[in-house]
């Protein structure tokens, strides 16, 4: 159903004065911004790096996530975190202790130059020794340094031995009890 | 070189030059300490007023309140190396370009005395540096490895043919009031006071105004217009593979056509570079030419520099507009109103002459 050339050249006419108003009312939306005073006025934003920030850790919102640390004691080595990581920026190594119960993680290292800072691998830890801190500001020049190691380092042969030797004699101990 | 003699008296060395080294001469004097100074404070004054809009800080570490940020940007895109050998579109693109850029500073209006080409064709030369423009951009984007460039390209050809038919009726508006289509006509029929400028003179010359400064953004791609050049749109679009010096050169052909355009809208419709209160008069009757000159450049300036903060301001506050709604803006609706404007500017130029 189209209307007369009226009705059109009506609705036309009423289009162009739309657009007009809304061109005029974004502009006028801009004015208090400029010249106004009090809160539009006042930037949001706050020079960064320098002068040093008037915010410090612990002026971030409680669920802020920052870089990650990992309290090796805690840490049962399950690898759930690597698993999961859509980025894969975590490695481990780990390897059976002294004790069936224990394990020596050798390597973990979290690669910040991959992490997204998605909290995944925080949500999937079973022992809880995974977290966020509140630190964020870690440029650097290499990738290299991005890479954080909380691992216990790699074991030597001789200590390889000693475990064995020492996993041995618990289990001829148990087969006596037993 | 009439105009130059003024200048040059004082200095002496130059009298004895030939005539094409002088107008070569004059051609960079005018680019470098009148149009990119102007493309330094506009850039910095965009981005000042952008950062207010938006509650930002914007510019303020290079000099007091950032104001040497422009120099900043410009040494630090030099010091860039390029990275490819040029290629022959992009070679035509840059030969296009300057060429476009130093031979219509030629025709740029700049005061009553500063008039290098006042032929009866001089409202219309803009026209032809602006197609001349986008030609080149044309190429520029076809020379890029990647849809992008291709693209931009072809909307950059859209945007200004679009953009060109209303701004051209637009012309004829203050043509049909002036009678001519002379630098020197068009001032001389405009009055000192604002309400004696063509813009203000009726309703369908205000109209003529409005769409020939609107068209103007069409034509050369400027913000909100500017979807072949944005980087959200199309990642830079024409501009993708460009840095460096190159991208300097680009920037600068984009302000020098948002200038041109303003001083183009100023001198047909906004009273052109006649000083308030007749100053331009009483100075010539004694014989001040320099200090006549050196004002209404810089009262030229001035208001050239307001119509771009307006368009600015607009800009800034206003969606970037898509390219296919631009073209359709404005055949649709830029057009009809241009014609209706001149249709309009015609009737009371009539009336006038029958009274």
């Amino acid at each position: 159903m189209r209307g007369s050339v009226f009705s059109t050249l009506v609705a036309y006419l009423k289009d162009v004065l739309w657009a007009l108003r809304s061109v005029w009312g974004s502009c006028l939306t801009a004015v208090p911004y400029l010249f106004g005073s009090g809160d539009l006025h006042r930037e949001v934003t706050e020079l960064y790096p320098d002068p040093i920030s008037s915010k410090t850790p612990d002026d971030l919102p409680a669920k802020s996530r920052g870089f990650l640390f990992n309290d090796i004691d805690r840490c049962s080595g399950c690898r759930e975190c690597e698993k999961i990581c859509p980025a894969r920026c975590i490695r481990i190594e780990a390897e059976p202790a002294a004790d069936e119960s224990k394990i020596w993680i050798s390597v973990f290292d979290v690669d910040f130059s991959k992490c997204v800072f998605c909290g995944i691998c925080v949500e999937v830890c079973g022992p809880n020794s995974l977290r966020h801190t509140r630190e964020f500001e870690g440029a650097s020049y290499s990738n290299n340094e991005m890479v954080t190691r909380f691992g216990r380092g790699w074991v030597s042969p001789e200590q390889r031995k000693k475990w064995a030797a020492m996993r041995r004699q618990i289990e001829e101990e148990d087969g006596v009890r037993s | 070189m009439s105009w130059m003699s003024p200048w040059i008296e004082g200095i002496g060395i130059l009298d004895s030059a030939p005539a094409w080294v002088l107008a070569a001469l004059s051609l960079i004097v005018i680019y470098i300490f009148i149009v990119v100074p102007c493309a330094a404070l506009i850039s910095y004054l965009d981005r000042k007023l952008t950062a207010d809009f938006q509650a930002r800080v914007g510019p303020n570490q290079a000099g007091p309140a950032g104001i040497f940020q422009p120099l900043v940007d410009g040494l630090k895109l030099l010091q860039k190396q390029p990275r490819d050998p040029v290629s022959w579109r992009e070679a035509a693109w840059l030969s296009v370009h300057t060429m476009a850029l130093y031979s219509t500073v030629a025709v740029l209006p700049l005061g009553s005395a500063v008039l290098l080409v006042d032929t009866d064709m001089s409202a219309f030369l803009p026209f032809w540096s602006a197609l001349v423009l986008a030609l080149g951009t044309m190429l520029l984007g076809f020379s890029q490895s990647g849809v992008p460039g291709w693209f931009g390209g072809i909307r950059v050809a859209a945007q200004t043919l679009a953009g060109a038919f209303p701004a051209l009726i637009a012309l004829l508006c203050s043509g049909v009031a002036a009678g001519g289509f002379r630098w020197s006509l068009l001032a001389a029929a405009q009055g000192t006071s604002p309400l004696q400028w063509t813009a203000f003179a009726n309703p369908f010359q205000f109209l003529a105004f409005a769409v020939f400064v609107v068209s103007g953004l069409v034509t050369l791609g400027i913000p909100p217009m500017d979807a072949p050049f944005s980087s959200t749109d199309t990642h830079g679009g024409v501009s993708s593979g460009l840095w460096g010096r190159r991208y300097i050169l680009f920037r600068l052909g984009r302000f020098y056509g948002f200038f041109l355009w303003s001083v183009i809208a100023v001198t047909i419709f906004l009273g052109a570079w006649s000083l308030p209160f007749g100053g331009s008069d009483y100075l010539r009757e004694q014989g001040y030419l320099r200090l006549l000159q050196t004002l209404e450049l810089l009262w030229l300036l001035l208001k050239t520099l307001l119509l771009m903060i307006l368009v600015i301001w607009a800009a800034r506050v206003n969606p970037r507009t898509r390219v296919d709604q631009v073209t359709d803006f404005a055949w649709t609706v830029l057009s009809p109103f241009a014609l209706l404007a001149l249709i309009g500017a015609s009737v009371v130029v009539a009336w006038g002459y029958f009274q």
